[in-house]
C-alpha cells in the first residue's frame, strides 16, 4: 500500500463539506406513450364485454396464462389457445397497503391481492371490494369477479373481486 | 472458471442524507480503492460503473462520472442493475484476457429522489398499473405473507432477522447510522411503522446514500499487486419471470439456479458444510431466509431456524447486510466487499472466525427477480 498517495487523496476527502448546496430540480419524463399491440388480445377483450373470462394457453407447456400473455417465457412462443375460465378464484397472497389521500391526508387501509383464477396457472394483481374488511382477508380466500355495470371490453371491466362464502371446512387431522 | 483476484476495495460511510455531493462520494470510493491497492490511475485498464439514470436525475448518467469514476480516456461502460452485476461485467473483461486491472464502482444517493415511488413504475403499464398501485414494498408484502403461510412461520421469526442484521450493523462502522442498533428487540421491529402489512419499516433495507468500488485483476497480476488477494472462484446469475403472479413467491428459483451455477464453477458440492459465511442483498428481512433456503444453506422452510449470528452455524450478513444500509446500485457490490473483508480477516468488530469460503449476492427487481451469486475464497 502506498501511504503517500493515500494520505494525499484522503486529506482531500476527509475535509468537512460544511456547505452542500441542494438544487431543487426535476427530471420530468411523465409524457410517455406505452405502446401495446392488442390485436392478439381481441378474443379476450370481446369476451370481457360479455362478462366472460378467457385465459391463453401455451401449446408448448400447457400453462394457462391469465391475464393472457403475449409470449410464454418458458417456451419462447406465442401462446395461442384460448380457454374459458371461471370467474371465481382464490387469493393466492396479499399485502395490506396504506394509501394516503393527497388532499385530506386520510390514510386508507387497502388489501392488495394476487388473484388466482380457477382454471388458470398464473395469478394477477387485483383489488378486493372496498367493502371487504381487510382483517378478513386470508390466503386461499374464495373470491369472484365483480363486473362493471356496462363492460366496455377493457381490463377494468372486472372492477374488483367480491368475497364468496367459504363453506370449506378445515380438515380434522389426527394429532400425533 | 479461472480465478480472478479482488485486489482492492473501498466503501464510503453510508448516510441517509449525506452532506456531500455525488462527485465527491464517487471519488472517495474510487480513489480509496486504488489507494488500498497502492496503484495509480494509469493502472486501470477498464472501468465499469453501476448507476441509474433515474436515480442520478440525468440521462446517460455515466457521462458525467467519467473524471471521478476513473473512466477518463479509459475503456469505460455502465451497468444499470445492481453493483454486483457490474462486478460480473468487470470480471468478464478480466476473463477475456484483455485487461489487467478492472475498476468497478456503483452507488447512488437515495436522499435525492423518492426511491419507493420510483419503483411504482416497475409494474406493467398495461396490465398492472391501471388495476392497483404496487411497488417493491407491496410486492415484498405479497412474498412475505406467502412464505409465512406456506411454512407456518411467525412474523416474529422474520423480525428476528431484522434484529440480527441491525445488531450486526451496530458493529460495522460503515453501516447506516439509522440501521445501527445494538439493543433492538423483536418488539421494536414489529411496532415500527407498517409499510405493507406484514412488512414493517425496520424489516426494510432503507435506501440511502453511498458508493463503493472494487478492483479486479487476473491471477498472476493479482499476486503482483498484493500478497493476500481474495479470489472469485465462481459466479452464477439467473432471472425469473417478470409477473409476480407467474412465480411461486415462497421460494426463489432464480437464486437457486444462480447458486447452482456458482457452486458448479467453484467446485462446491455441499454448501452447508463448505460455506463459512454469506453476505446477501436482502432488500427485506424475509428475503434473507428465502435466499439461504434457495442456496441450500438450510432446508426449505427451515430458514428462520438457522443460527446465522456472527458466531453461529453459518453467519449471514455479519456486516448487517442490506438492512445495514442500501444505497441503490451499490448494495450488492458492498456485499462482495464485506465478504472479502471477512476472508482477509479485516472485518474489525464483526469478524467471523476462520472464514475461508464465502457467498456474496446481489439482486434486482421485485421480490428479487434477478439474482447474482459469487463464491469468494481467501488465501493464496
Ligand atoms: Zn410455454
Amino acid at each position: 500500500m502506498s501511504k503517500l498517495t493515500q494520505r494525499k487523496s484522503m486529506d482531500y476527502i476527509k475535509k468537512q463539506y460544511r456547505e452542500t448546496r441542494k438544487m431543487p430540480g426535476s427530471w420530468y419524463l411523465s409524457n410517455y406513450k406505452y405502446k401495446y399491440n392488442i390485436t392478439h388480445l381481441q378474443p379476450f377483450l370481446k369476451k370481457l364485454k360479455e362478462k366472460k373470462l378467457v385465459g391463453l394457453k401455451c401449446s408448448g407447456c400447457n400453462t394457462v396464462y391469465y391475464p393472457p400473455r403475449f409470449v410464454c417465457g418458458k417456451c419462447l412462443v406465442k401462446p395461442n389457445r384460448w380457454v374459458d375460465l371461471r370467474e371465481t378464484g382464490k387469493v393466492s397472497t396479499f399485502a395490506i397497503a396504506y394509501l394516503k389521500d393527497p388532499e385530506t391526508g386520510e390514510i386508507q387501509e387497502k388489501p392488495m391481492v394476487l388473484v388466482h383464477h380457477d382454471g388458470a396457472d398464473t395469478a394477477s394483481i387485483a383489488q378486493l371490494n372496498p367493502e371487504v374488511d381487510f382483517k378478513d382477508t386470508y390466503i386461499g380466500m374464495p373470491i369472484k369477479a365483480h363486473w362493471a355495470e356496462n363492460p366496455v371490453g377493457g381490463l377494468m371491466d372486472v372492477e374488483y373481486y367480491d368475497l364468496m362464502k367459504d363453506d370449506a371446512k378445515d380438515l380434522d387431522l389426527p394429532e400425533d | 472458471m479461472d480465478k480472478v483476484g479482488i485486489v482492492g476495495f473501498y466503501q464510503v460511510k453510508l448516510y441517509s442524507d449525506a452532506n456531500y455531493g455525488r462527485y465527491e462520494m464517487i471519488f472517495e470510493a474510487v480513489r480509496g480503492a486504488i489507494d488500498s491497492a497502492g496503484l495509480k490511475k494509469k493502472d486501470i485498464t477498464t472501468a465499469i460503473s453501476c448507476t441509474n439514470d433515474y436515480y442520478d436525475g440525468r440521462t446517460i448518467s455515466n457521462c458525467y462520472t467519467v473524471e471521478v469514476g476513473g473512466g477518463y480516456m479509459a475503456d469505460e461502460s455502465k451497468v444499470e442493475m445492481d453493483g454486483a452485476h457490474a462486478v460480473l461485467y468487470g470480471l468478464m473483461r478480466i476473463l477475456s484476457g484483455n485487461h489487467k486491472l478492472s475498476l468497478v464502482w456503483g452507488g447512488s444517493m437515495a436522499s435525492c429522489f423518492p426511491y419507493h415511488a420510483a419503483r411504482l413504475y416497475e409494474t406493467d403499464p398495461t396490465w398492472e398499473r391501471p388495476v392497483a398501485y404496487v411497488n417493491d414494498i407491496t410486492a415484498a408484502g405479497f412474498q412475505m405473507r406467502a412464505y409465512l403461510e406456506k411454512y407456518g412461520v411467525s412474523i416474529e421469526d422474520i423480525a428476528k432477522i431484522a434484529v440480527k442484521n441491525r445488531k450486526n450493523a451496530s458493529r460495522n462502522p460503515l453501516a447506516l447510522q439509522e440501521a445501527q442498533n445494538a439493543n433492538i428487540t423483536v418488539k421494536d421491529v414489529l411496532d415500527s411503522e407498517i409499510y405493507a402489512d406484514p412488512v414493517t419499516e425496520l424489516m426494510v433495507a432503507q435506501p440511502c446514500d453511498g458508493v463503493a468500488a472494487l478492483l479486479l485483476a487476473p491471477e498472476k497480476q493479482a499476486l503482483k499487486i498484493t500478497d493476500n488477494p481474495v479470489w472469485i472462484t465462481g459466479v452464477g446469475y439467473n432471472q425469473e419471470t417478470y409477473y409476480l403472479g407467474d412465480r411461486d413467491l415462497t421460494k426463489s428459483m432464480s437464486m437457486e439456479l444462480a447458486g447452482k451455477m456458482a457452486f458448479d464453477a467453484a467446485g462446491i458440492k455441499d454448501p452447508k458444510k463448505e460455506i463459512d459465511l454469506a453476505e446477501f442483498f436482502e432488500a427485506y428481512a424475509h428475503e434473507e431466509v428465502i435466499f439461504s433456503e434457495a442456496l441450500g444453506l438450510v432446508d426449505m422452510g427451515e430458514g428462520t431456524n438457522l443460527n446465522s449470528e456472527i458466531d453461529g452455524d453459518i453467519p449471514i450478513n455479519p456486516s448487517g447486510g442490506a438492512i445495514g444500509g442500501n444505497p441503490p446500485c451499490g448494495t450488492g457490490l458492498i456485499r462482495i466487499i464485506e465478504a472479502a473483508k471477512q476472508l482477509k480477516g479485516e472485518a474489525d468488530g464483526y469478524q467471523v472466525k476462520d472464514a475461508k469460503k464465502a457467498i456474496a449476492s446481489g439482486q434486482i427487481g421485485m421480490c428479487a427477480q434477478n439474482n447474482i451469486v459469487y463464491i469468494l475464497e481467501g488465501g493464496n
